[in-house]
């Protein structure tokens, strides 16, 4: 059985905390798979790279092409990760602006694990405060382990996290994994198919 | 047979000229989109559409007095909307409004319908913008039927019963004006065209090419399921927006400052990458051609070609040498080009109105018809 997993990290610095806990909870998330015997294949993408364009879209109501492809691999997707610094008690604002040109119906029940980095693990808490409320009024299916990481938790060896950070990215990677097993592959509405024939449309709901 | 209609649609906006700070007062922008119009038909463009709107910074909330008045003092110029609210006005006045305006321009009318986007418009009017798609389809059902039926009896979710009622002036001749129903995005609009054997407009200019050809394409399909004809045959209109100088590089430079501040687009993306994501051409008459040239590619051969050309406060004077270049050098080539490129079964313009058609053979002596290739099929 194959899944596609897309991840998206909002850091701005490069290279990013805030990538590298994405490149580990996806790393997790495709071993959990692998164990339920699920090839995933993984995109990354980086809102930085669009900025422009997603701030364009905002504008303009439309996205560029090649926004347009990032916005279709993730409606297409069977699992998302979604990975956030925390800026001044939230989210960071390109990853909200990334997140307002989602369309409204992208991440209806999809599986999706929430992550993010901030300067001191006071901010933990901001996402279930502020990032869990937005995607699940987005509809999307939220695993219950969030995945904070703060400076301190990187004081492992080198790149890897410390014990209690590498267990909460296994926790929630096992669930996310659980979530995307549970499910059909996502399917993505055609924005331009024709809801009903007119006789229907003249007759009214 | 007649020809491809082009022409100019305004969307009548009052906005700062960005390189000098200068505002038009609204009787200076209303006074120009008449000279606009009627620059139109001097230089041989077919078609003036008014938008019509109800809040500033846009001046034309009365396009129907407009069009009375661009009647009188016109001879040849079909004179249409972009778009008439069918949400928000009530489908009774646009009956009694365009039949009127049918008289008075002996026929040279049509219009385009469209819902507005502009969400405190529908409460001013005492709708409610989440029900636009029901409101377009029943407000255009009552409409149809006023212009069609001489005594109407109704009862409908958003308006008042009708009982015996008789819309008036009767559309001239009996015939009621050829409709074109816009939408951007909205696959029952295309639907809607489609049914009732209607032209389709898409606006084309502030959105990619991907959404026009998917509409286009949708109502093509239906426009033939429902037996109006092959797919091809569907009445199809598109906009377009363009800035022209001699040298390309010199529109570039003078339309940029424009550009960047644009209402809708502006602070937004570059020219360069506006340019290459919608229809937007800024260059040579020449480049203004080819890039036309290429939207028949991928909505196949349609009907009307409207401009964009007076926006974003652009001076009048640059917006008549826009046209000016238009009629001299861009529309009779594209007459050419495009009449060459259609089948002899796709129709070169909408359904004509018997009154104006009366008037056709003058037109076999139009230059522009000459140019058509003769006895080959075409």
């Amino acid at each position: 059985m194959t899944r596609r997993l897309v991840v998206v990290s909002a850091g701005l610095s490069q290279p990013s905390s805030t990538r590298l806990l994405a490149d580990q909870l996806a790393a997790a998330t495709r071993a959990e798979l692998g164990r339920l015997a699920i090839d995933a294949g993984t995109r990354v993408i980086e809102a930085r790279e669009h900025a422009h364009d997603i701030m364009n879209n905002l504008l303009t109501s439309f996205a560029s092409a090649g926004l347009r492809e990032v916005l279709d691999a993730v409606a297409g997707a069977d699992g998302l990760i979604a990975v956030t610094p925390i800026f001044n008690a939230s989210y960071s604002g390109l990853f909200k602006s990334f997140a307002d040109t989602l369309g409204n119906t992208s991440l209806v029940d999809k599986p999706v694990l929430i992550a993010a980095t901030g300067g001191t693990a006071r901010h933990s808490l901001a996402l279930e405060h502020a990032v869990r409320p937005l995607f699940v009024y987005l509809g999307a299916a939220v695993v219950p382990t969030s995945v904070f990481a703060a400076p301190e938790d990187w004081a492992g060896s080198g790149d890897t996290a410390d014990k209690a950070l590498r267990e909460r990215i296994q926790r929630a990677a096992r669930e996310l994994a659980v979530q995307m097993n549970h499910r059909e592959p996502a399917t993505v509405a055609d924005p331009f198919a024709l809801p009903a024939p007119f006789e229907d449309l003249l007759t009214g709901p | 047979m007649g020809r491809m209609q082009f022409g100019v649609f305004s969307v009548g906006d009052v906005t700062p000229d960005p390189t000098d700070g200068s505002v038009p007062t609204e009787h200076d922008r209303i006074k120009a989109m008449v000279t606009i119009a009627l620059k139109a038909e001097e230089v041989g463009l077919d078609v003036f559409a008014t938008g019509e709107h109800h809040n500033p910074p846009f001046v034309p909330s009365s396009p129907t007095t407009m069009l009375g008045f661009l009647a009188a003092r016109t001879q040849r110029l079909l004179l249409s909307t972009a778009t008439t609210l069918i949400t928000t006005n009530d489908p009774v006045k646009i009956a009694e409004d365009y039949a009127m305006l049918q008289h008075l321009a002996d026929g040279r009318v049509d219009l385009m319908l469209g819902r507005g986007n502009t969400g405190p418009v529908y409460p001013w009017f005492g709708q409610d913008i989440r029900n636009g798609i029901q409101l377009a389809i029943e407000n255009y059902a009552l409409l149809r039927r006023l212009w069609r039926e001489d005594v109407v009896d109704w009862k409908g979710r958003f308006r008042t019963p009708l009982q015996s009622f008789t819309s008036a002036p009767r559309p001239l001749d009996g015939v009621p004006p050829f409709v074109w129903h816009g939408s951007i995005r909205s696959p029952e609009i295309a639907e809607q065209a489609a049914y009732y054997g209607d032209g389709f407009f898409a606006n084309h200019i502030f959105w990619p090419r991907e959404h026009t050809q998917r509409m286009v394409g949708l109502y093509r399909e239906r426009f033939e399921h429902y037996g109006h004809g092959d797919a091809d045959q569907a009445i199809v209109g598109l906009g377009g927006q363009v800035f022209m100088r001699r040298n390309s590089q010199d529109a570039i430079a003078e339309f940029r400052p424009y550009f960047d501040v644009a209402p809708v687009y502006g602070h937004g993306p570059s020219l360069e990458e506006f340019t290459e994501q919608t229809p937007l051409t800024v260059g040579s008459p020449q480049q203004v051609i080819d890039r036309t040239l290429t939207f028949r590619e991928y909505v196949g051969d349609y009907q009307r070609q409207l401009f964009l050309v007076d926006h974003a406060g652009l001076p009048l004077t640059t917006v008549l040498e826009q046209m000016d270049m238009l009629g001299e050098e861009v529309v009779p080539v594209l007459r050419k080009e495009f009449a060459a490129l259609r089948p002899p079964h796709v129709p070169d313009d909408p359904p004509p109105h018997p009154a104006v058609k009366a008037l056709r053979p003058a037109d076999a002596l139009r230059p522009a018809d000459a140019l058509r290739p003769a006895e080959t099929g075409r």
